[in-house]
């Protein structure tokens, strides 16, 4: 890479190159800035981003977030190097209305090209490693549920939800769940796709017209929940949304004592 | 100016006086389109006959009537017909078709002239573009904040799917459309495409396709956004039609131009330029148009079908009667993944040309340049199903589709270490579309990243049919390929129109797009984490602060845009006489004169290097 040597016989070992390199003043100045543009993602991603996410109330919901802030510390050291080397050129921009001199002409740096595939892929390698590693314990999770679940059979139509609890006899239009008991949605349209999505608990799966589709989850904080449609499914897409509350044991229990057989909202 | 001694039109214009062909024209095209489409309707009965069915099979029949109608009666038959009858048309024939000579009105004919075909695609694209940016902003007004009654979940609801596909047919042709074809084959040293009348044929089918997709407003519009997903698209009104014809007439016109892009980078390359000397920008647009081949016929077909369930009653998508609208997910994005690509690696292909000429370098590591579009085509065939983690399907697959989808993050980075390197111990030139390339690095950095929580699995749980992926995919399509391409404007404006774009208008566009753009797009993101689905006609008041930012965002890109057309129209009438090589460029197209003669090359050239040739060699 560097010229000034170019007369020199010894061939420098792979890692003389690369100190060699380092030791240019310009790419100090450009890694400088990569060093603080790494800083600010790492600052947005792990504090003021999951600032705008709602309140987890579950362990799913805690996960993915968890994951967001991860995969923006994963990105942050390249969004440093792309941006810390875009910067320092568009510092060193030519000004005036001729074209430039000709720069050093460059046609390639196996060195560099290297390097590049194997950190790229070690951090794609991370990525999808980890992923694959949440999506085993949420499946791991799932057979756990299976146990003691709460069923609730959920119902898209154009345009609403409604729930209904097989065990309990409860047909509803809110989403009520217990606290810390594992709860298993299945899911169903009676015409076209939509999307169940309780904001809060982290889980989102579509309902398809006749087949239904199966996601749990276990909440474990109390608060009020958003159901929303995920998948636009015509006129009122953007009105089928309905709320919910995640309530102690004995609310729960008292709330369906007090609507079972009717089939109030 | 010497070059206006190779002005065309001081040859004598041919006149093959006796033939049709003179005859035929705009006008006349659509004068027997017209004739065909309303035979047609009142033929089938009109809309007397009130039942669903036939209604629909008489609407995609009169759609389709007139598309065929006009390309009857703008001339693309005759020379068919002229194959049918054992002739061929006569070389004078040829020559008229050429639009040599013929001035302002060969852009109203069906003319073979590749540059006269660029011009077109490039006023077709800045139309749709309009089109779909004054939907854009009307969505943004409709969001300004909650509950307003702008326009209202009916219509609302049509301008998204509306603004989605004109966007989609506008980005697909913006720069394989205008560049690819009038500036790709002076790239390479040829004398036109490989298939003239191909290229006319792409463009006018193409044409027919725009006043079908307008119908759609007068038939009660589209409920169903740019995917089209059954069975909502079953159910949905006459409108729907329109786009089901849409897609069907626009997927013929991109397999004809994609083969003859393929076919003349393949077959039509000057002496001497051998693979490892083409020019970035044709491997690039190459690629492009070679992925859309295999993906558009599955987005064809899957309206097809989409048609015959609403106007034949099939029930390909009807899960009641053993249909399945999981089919039509998997043949919407087998086309669509990779249809993402198709319009995203000929934007960048284009700023990878301009960087070694605003940098006066070399292009860093041509080989890194192919691996990484060769490897994006390549995976981009193979995780469509990332679009469809949570519909149900299968969840078991969606381990497998995160794996491929993830890889697509190394070719993408060899996109980066490309440009990064060609700047890198250079000093810019920020003229314009110098300028796109650092936007570009910026925007599709954001895009590139925010993907990749979006192919994770879990993180998909909660962002999936989220305003995050809107953003998403704005910041990929819009951020990256929109600004390839206008920087592609930008750079071969002068040798497009013959004079330099205003300058300062250039500039002033482009702040006000970008930064509009960042406001729009990352107030959306914020949109997202909070948790506001995307196609939603309204939203409750957590989400308003975010969407007033995105608003206010698209207003700026809005003034942008119009300052960005003022700025196009102004120049190409009265701006200054640029040139021959304003950039000091050392690809081909360069080294032609304006009004590039109509075979381009007096004599044929002969390439002895690649174009890359600044600087002193090392390395």
């Amino acid at each position: 890479m560097s010229d000034d040597h170019g007369l020199v016989e010894m061939q420098p070992t792979p890692g003389q190159k690369l100190a060699a390199i380092f030791k240019q003043r310009e790419v100090r100045v450009a890694t400088a800035w990569g060093v603080l543009v790494t800083f600010i993602f790492f600052i947005i991603g792990g504090w003021i981003y999951p600032s705008w996410m709602p309140i987890a109330m579950s362990t799913d919901m805690k996960s993915i977030e968890r994951l967001i802030v991860i995969f923006t510390w994963i990105s942050a050291p390249i969004c440093g190097i792309v941006l810390g080397f875009s910067i320092y050129t568009f510092l060193h921009r030519h000004k005036g209305d001729t074209p430039p001199v000709d720069g050093p002409g460059i046609r390639t740096n196996g060195l560099v090209v290297g390097l590049w595939v194997i950190v790229s892929s070690a951090l794609c390698l991370v990525a999808i490693v980890y992923g694959l590693i949440e999506m085993n314990s949420a499946s791991a999770a799932t057979a756990e549920h299976k146990k003691n679940a709460l069923v609730v059979e959920v119902t898209g139509s154009q345009w609403a939800w409604s729930f209904n609890y097989p065990e309990q006899g409860v047909v509803s239009h809110e989403l009520n769940l217990p606290i810390n008991r594992p709860v298993e949605f299945r899911i169903i349209s009676v015409d076209v796709n939509h999307s169940f999505w309780p904001v809060q608990l982290g889980v989102k799966v579509d309902a398809n017209r006749l087949q239904t589709t199966v996601v749990d989850t276990t909440p474990n904080k109390l608060g009020t929940l958003d159901v929303k449609c995920a998948e636009l499914c015509g006129l009122y897409h953007a009105y089928m949304e309905t709320s919910g509350e995640v309530m102690s044991a004995a609310d729960f229990n008292a709330w369906v004592t007090s609507h079972q057989g009717g089939h109030t909202a | 100016m010497t070059t206006l001694d190779h002005h065309t039109s001081v040859r004598p214009v041919p006149n093959p006086s006796k033939s049709l062909i003179t005859k035929l024209n705009m006008g006349t095209g659509l004068v027997v389109g017209i004739f065909f489409a309303v035979a047609t309707y009142y033929g089938l009965g009109g809309d007397s006959a009130g039942v669903f069915e036939n209604y629909n099979r008489t609407l995609l029949a009169t759609m389709f009537m007139w598309s065929i109608g006009f390309m009857v009666g703008i001339g693309a038959f005759i020379g068919p017909f002229r194959w049918l009858i054992g002739k061929d048309l006569t070389d004078e024939e040829q020559l008229y078709l050429a639009g040599d000579g013929q001035g302002i009105k060969r852009y109203f004919k069906y003319c073979t002239d590749h540059k006269v075909v660029g011009i077109q695609y490039m006023v077709g694209v800045m139309v749709l573009l309009g089109v779909g940016g004054t939907m854009a902003m009307m969505i943004r007004t409709n969001l300004i904040q909650p509950g307003s009654k702008f326009v209202g979940p009916s219509i609302y609801n049509s301008l998204v799917g509306l603004h989605g596909i004109t966007m989609i047919i506008a980005m697909i042709i913006v720069v394989t459309g205008p560049f690819g074809n009038y500036i790709m084959p002076i790239m390479i040293g040829a004398a036109d495409m490989a298939f003239p009348r191909l290229n006319a044929l792409s463009w006018w089918v193409l044409f027919t396709a725009i006043p079908v997709l307008c119908s759609a407003w007068f038939l009660g519009g589209i409920p169903t956004g740019w995917t089209a997903y059954a069975p909502l698209s079953v159910q949905a009104g006459p409108g729907m039609n329109a786009f089901i014809a849409t897609i069907i007439i626009f997927a013929v016109s991109t397999a004809v131009a994609g083969a003859n892009i393929t076919a003349t980078v393949v077959a039509m390359r000057a002496k001497g330029m051998k693979w490892n000397r083409v020019p970035i920008f044709v491997v690039g647009a190459t690629m492009s148009v070679a992925l859309a081949i295999p993906a558009f016929p599955t987005f064809m077909v899957s309206m097809i079908m989409t048609g015959l369930d609403r106007s034949y009653a099939t029930t390909f998508f009807d899960a009641n009667l053993g249909g399945s609208g999981w089919l039509y997910a998997h043949l919407f994005w087998i086309m669509g993944h990779p249809e993402v690509y198709v319009i995203l690696i000929p934007g960048v292909a284009v700023l990878m040309e301009i960087a070694p000429v605003f940098v006066r370098k070399p292009l860093f590591s041509y080989n890194a340049a192919i691996a990484g579009f060769a490897g994006i085509t390549g995976l981009s065939v193979l995780v469509w199903a990332h679009h469809m983690y949570m519909s149900g399907w299968m969840p078991m697959l969606n381990g497998p589709f995160m794996v491929t989808t993830e890889m697509i993050s190394v070719p993408t980075g060899l996109i980066f270490l490309v440009i990064l390197g060609t700047l890198w111990r250079g000093r810019p030139w920020l003229k314009l579309p110098m300028l796109g390339v650092y936007a570009f690095l910026w925007n599709f950095l954001i895009g590139g990243i925010t993907g990749l929580y979006l192919s994770d699995v879990p993180a998909d749980n909660y962002l999936h049919g989220s305003m995050y992926v809107t953003a998403h995919f704005h910041y990929t399509l819009m951020g990256a390929a929109l600004t390839g391409a206008l920087a592609g404007l930008a750079y071969w404006f002068p040798k497009m129109t013959g004079r330099m774009l205003h300058e300062r208008a250039g500039y002033i566009s482009f702040w006000l797009v970008q930064i509009g753009f960042q406001f729009l797009f990352l107030g959306m993101f914020i949109a997202g984490a909070e948790g506001q689905p995307r196609r939603v006609a309204d939203y409750s008041i957590n989400f308003a602060t975010s969407d007033l930012i995105s608003s206010v965002g698209a207003y700026m890109i809005g003034v942008g845009m119009i300052v960005l057309l003022w700025a196009v129209i102004h120049s190409w009438r009265h701006g200054k006489i640029a040139p021959m090589n304003p950039w000091g460029s050392k690809t081909l197209e360069w080294t032609v004169p304006y009004p590039v003669p109509l075979v381009n090359f007096d004599t044929p050239p002969v390439v002895t290097s690649d174009p890359y040739g600044y600087g002193k060699a090392s390395n």
